[in-house]
């Protein structure tokens, strides 16, 4: 089952590149996917029929206890055949449908994606599994609806279908969880009756899941979906729309029947919900003049009619709904793609403008004649059987069942009249005013419908075959219990034959005066201006507008608002927090001594921090900030963090050239602050309460003992486990070297990003020739043997870093100060040509490195990223250093290419 | 020690705060400096600062007195990332003044709004369309 999954999935992902290079015959090299996977599914129906269930396994999510088991039982067999079969059959008549269509390829793959995902949906044993494959089969068919996306209404049927069932979809999801926790299993296998039957959660699951399989297979009130899905090109509406997807939600129920069916409120809902659906499709159907439309109401009848089945859970009810599920495939896929032919030969589908066909179709005439037959319910088709077993189902029930029947009766009547409609109407009687002169089609085209249509034959006269080799293993996984299977065309004058004969009659009837019958629905007009689409449109209109109310009140697109917000919520969480937990700040915990040179870095830190806060000239601004930055590296190179401070000196240094750079186009800033009084106090309110709860989670952290043991761990495994005496490079390069991989990514991301908007602006000529950014006889001497000896440092951090303060972000940083000395004193070319190479090109070259530093690891057997070294001739190389390497070229790589865009460019 | 650098940091992050909420960008892209300042602070802060020498080891000695690695290096590698945002951000103000003439954010907002394509119908787009061509016609530099 696993091999016919991924054999169909790859059809899908080659099937582009077929379709492309040897045009429509690729459909016959795809459908061996569908076609193999259908004899394999044949070879199991031996093993099936005698009891046994075949199982395949494969973890998938094992921490979650997620596993991707397949399951096949009597019902997961019969869907398979089905899906595989008239696959294989949709594939063929899909290729000679959209012959010259130039997105064929993407067609396919669409349409064996969903192939996949519907196999997927019925053989999968797990909860999870199921719904994802469900999802799936939703995805799918709005790709196929909106196949021909040029089109309005296809779009709009496309979104309506994917928001109806994707909806139900959540619905279910939450659904599937409650059961699975209820039911004591994530496996349908697993699931328990008795637990999940009188638990106080059994009506929401049962509403959560019904919602589900009543969107997916277009019950009432959401059926309206369906008929407009028909836009999709018709071997989509044969396929999805008729025999298979919408036939998921029918089998989700049946699969749950076993666990869920002993309640009278399961069997009620089902009933109800099933009978009115079928009455309101078979009422709708008679009024369309659309063959394709008038078809799909039908489909809606025959699902409200499965449900039903479903719902009745008695011995006739339940083999009925499997006959009629296999019956309903074949016809009704018969018809739409003979539908589908006669639109490709005649150029229309209007029943006004058929008529006659039989002469110029004689193929497609004969499967539809035999499909409708059966569809109408006449002997001997299996079409047949099936309505006498509903009839006899229903009368099972007693006196609720009578009233249902009588409406079966009417509604089965309607499909009679229907399929008079779809055969008589359109091949006999005098010739119709085609827009094309009709022809033929070609094998592709007839073959699905012929092969089809004669199995509705053979299946119902011969029908021993399919009640011992399908139906009766079916019927078991449908049942509570065993149930004793057994067809027959002819059981005597009972009640249903009695009920069938006067379906007959009233068909008959309803046909020959169809045009009383369709003038007599249209008078009650009244009904059919509540049109379910009209509703929907409202709706879909008021949600719109009720979400762009939402979003407006939101996204009002003010800056300062947006942080006014996130800073008050911060605040009010962390405020509350502390409240809440009672602690008292203060309280005395352990802390340090008073570092004096700490203290000193503070006050210069918030004292800077504070002029620029207040300051408008643009130079004493960068001159704050810089003062700021230089207490910072106070304090960290006071507080033992000698490797933080030289960084956070280097990056104070080429921030405050970077400001100087861009500030030297800026104007003089006007005002500080919001220009009325009353809005500044508000924001010095904000930021000083939120500086109240920064400040306050901080003390509130180190009030406790520093939780667990990892500082001291590093320090003793850095010398043992990385050969390096510097920790903080050891961890940055060897223990926690992937998060330094992902920090390089970013630097290197943010300095692509910068420089693209950086290069507006036109160049200078001077400089990009090499004239300097600030010309001085002084700068041009004295500079260059400067920044060679920075550039020199700049490896010798990099080579000691993992013993001594420096390695790759402190040599990458010092190196790029050192060529911008280079850059102001002599400008960009000089730089250029020292370097050697562009500095994205260093930046690839430091991630590869890093990458490959990482890689080393794995092809050693190891890990990725971890550490190996060796010592030739006493000199200690190993891969944490060639990351190190990796690092310094990105850093640098990454300041470069930003300044190199920067410098020589005039606003 | 810690709650002299825990009020330092909730100093910082006051200032950076209000000048985030300025009107002039300018002032806001220095504010994204001086709140990451306060972070990085934060940060080495929470590892206490019980270290009476550095995070250094040698084959034989295992300081016990030693300071917290761990938070250093995160520091180190977000004082880089911080750089390499802050220059993001300069950046976006340079090109903001170059497109658009002005630095001010409530203007800079209204003339890069564009409609949502489902929005609320023409007039939304309309308006905005109108505001970016008056963004446009702004003073040049």
């Amino acid at each position: 089952m696993l091999s016919a999954l991924f054999a169909i999935a790859l059809s899908a992902l080659v099937a582009p590149l077929f379709a492309r290079r040897i045009g429509d015959r690729a459909g016959w090299l795809l459908a061996i996917a569908p076609l193999g996977s259908f004899i394999w599914f044949a070879s199991c129906i031996p093993v099936v029929a005698g009891g046994g269930v075949i199982i395949e396994s494969a973890a998938w999510v094992p921490a979650l206890d997620v596993a991707l088991t397949m399951r096949l039982d009597g019902l997961s067999l019969l869907f398979a055949l089905l899906i595989t079969g008239i696959g294989t059959l949709i594939v063929l008549y899909a290729g000679a449908y959209l012959h010259d269509h130039h997105h064929l390829g993407r067609f396919y793959a669409y349409l064996l994606l969903f192939m996949m995902a519907m196999l997927g949906l019925v053989v999968a044993d797990d909860l999870i599994a199921m719904f994802v494959f469900w999802e799936l089969t939703s995805v799918a068919s709005f790709l196929l609806i909106a196949f021909q996306h040029e089109s309005a209404v296809s779009r709009r049927a496309a979104l309506q279908a994917l928001l109806i069932t994707g909806g139900g979809g959540l619905a279910l999801l939450a659904g599937l969880i409650l059961l699975g926790v209820v039911g004591g299993g994530w496996s349908f296998s697993e699931l328990n009756a008795d637990a999940i039957g009188g638990h106080a959660l059994f009506y929401p699951i049962m509403v959560l899941v019904l919602l589900g399989c009543f969107t997916k297979s277009a019950q009432l009130p959401f059926h309206l979906w369906l008929p407009n899905a028909m836009n999709a090109p018709t071997p989509v509406s044969a396929y999805l729309h008729s025999a298979t997807m919408v036939k998921a939600g029918v089998y989700l129920m049946a699969r749950l029947n076993p666990v869920m069916g002993g309640d009278v409120g399961w069997s009620t809902t089902l009933i109800m919900f099933g009978a009115a659906t079928a009455f309101v499709g078979a009422v709708l159907a008679i009024r369309q003049t659309d063959l394709k439309r008038l078809l799909a109401y039908t489909t809606v009848t025959v699902l409200g009619q499965l449900t039903m089945l479903i719902g009745t859970n008695t011995v006739y009810g339940l083999q009925a709904f499997v006959l009629y599920l296999l019956a309903h495939s074949l016809y009704k896929g018969a018809l739409f793609m003979a539908v589908g032919a006669i639109d490709h030969s005649t150029g229309t589908r209007e029943l006004s403008r058929l008529g006659g066909l039989i002469r110029y179709m004689p193929l497609t005439g004969a499967a539809v004649a035999l499909a409708a037959l059966s569809n109408a319910g006449l002997p001997p088709f299996f079409g047949f059987i099936a309505k006498e077993f509903k009839y006899a189902g229903l009368i099972e029930m007693g006196v609720a069942g009578w009233v249902v029947t009588l409406v079966m009766i009417l509604t089965n009547a309607l499909m009679l009249t229907a399929a008079g409609l779809v055969f008589i109407r359109t091949f006999l009687g005098r010739e119709g005013n085609f827009p094309r002169h009709p022809h033929e089609v070609s094998l592709p085209m007839w073959l699905g419908p012929v092969l089809l249509a004669v199995g509705g034959f053979v299946l119902g006269a011969w029908n021993d075959w399919p009640e011992e080799w399908l139906v009766n293993a079916a019927v078991q996984s449908v049942a509570r219990g065993e149930i004793d299977v057994h067809l027959y065309l002819w059981g005597g004058i009972t009640p249903a034959v009695i009920a069938s004969l006067v379906t007959v009659a009233l068909g008959a009837l309803f046909y020959g005066y169809r045009h009383l019958v369709r003038r007599y629905i249209a008078l009650s007009r009244v009904y059919w201006n509540v049109s379910g689409d009209l509703i929907w449109d409202r709706l879909l209109k008021r949600l719109f507008a009720f979400a762009s109310s939402i979003a407006v009140s939101f996204q009002h697109g003010s800056l300062r608002l947006h942080m006014t917000m996130m800073s008050l919520i911060t605040t009010a969480v962390v405020l509350v927090a502390i409240i809440v937990s009672e602690e008292n700040l203060l309280s005395g915990g352990v802390y340090s001594p008073i570092n004096l040179p700490a203290v000193v870095g503070c006050v210069l830190a918030l004292a800077g921090a504070a002029a620029a806060a207040v300051m408008r000239g643009r130079l004493a601004l960068v001159t704050a900030l810089g003062a700021s930055g230089l207490g910072l590296a106070l304090i960290f190179l006071a507080v033992n963090a000698p490797d933080v401070a030289i960084t956070q000196l280097m990056v104070e240094t080429l921030t405050v050239v970077f400001l100087a750079f861009v500030f030297r186009s800026m104007p003089r800033i006007p005002s500080v602050g919001a220009r009325h009084a009353s809005v500044r106090v508000f924001h010095a309110i904000i930021s000083g309460l939120f500086g109240l709860a920064v400040a306050g989670a901080l003390i509130a952290a180190v009030d406790h003992e520093l939780p667990g043991d990892i500082a001291q761990w590093f320090l003793a495994n850095s010398y043992p486990g990385g050969h390096g005496s510097n920790v903080v490079n050891v961890v940055l390069v060897d223990f926690r070297a992937f998060d330094t991989l992902g920090e390089i990514l970013v630097v290197a991301l943010s300095a692509l990003g910068a420089a693209t908007l950086l290069g507006g602006g036109k160049p200078s000529r001077l400089t990009d020739e090499g004239e300097p950014e600030f010309d001085s006889p002084l700068l041009r001497v004295g500079m260059r043997p400067f920044a060679i000896v920075l550039m020199l440092v700049s490896l010798v951090l990099l080579w000691r870093g993992h013993n001594l303060p420096g390695g790759g972000f402190i040599g990458g940083l010092v190196g790029a100060v050192g060529f911008i000395l280079l850059v102001l004193s002599f400008g960009n070319r000089l730089a250029r040509e020292l370097m050697w190479t562009s500095p994205p090109r260093l930046i690839g070259a430091g991630l590869g490195l890093a990458l490959i530093a990482g890689l080393i690891g794995i092809v050693a057997g190891e890990p990725f990223l971890t550490g190996l070294w060796f010592a030739p001739a006493g000199v200690k190389l190993g891969t944490p250093l060639l990351f190190d390497v990796g690092v310094f070229l990105t850093v640098f790589g990454s300041v470069m290419h930003m300044l190199q865009r920067l410098a020589g460019r005039v606003s | 020690m810690e709650i002299i650098a825990a009020l330092t940091v909730g100093g910082l992050a006051a200032i950076g705060m209000w000048m985030l909420l300025d009107r002039n960008l300018v002032r806001v892209v220095l504010g994204i400096v001086i709140i990451g300042n306060a972070i990085n602070l934060g940060v080495l802060t929470s590892g206490r600062f019980f270290g009476e020498t550095a995070a250094f080891v040698s084959a034989t000695h295992v300081p016990s007195d030693g300071a917290n690695p761990l938070p250093q290096a995160l520091v180190l590698t977000a004082i880089v990332i911080g750089f390499g945002l802050f220059v993001f951000a300069l950046s976006v103000l340079k090109s903001v003044r170059e497109t658009h003439g002005m630095t001010t954010t409530d203007f800079v907002t209204v003339a890069t709004e564009e409609a949502a394509p489902d929005g609320r119908g023409d007039d939304a787009g309309e308006r905005s369309d109108a505001s970016v061509a008056k963004g446009r016609e702004g003073p040049r530099a």
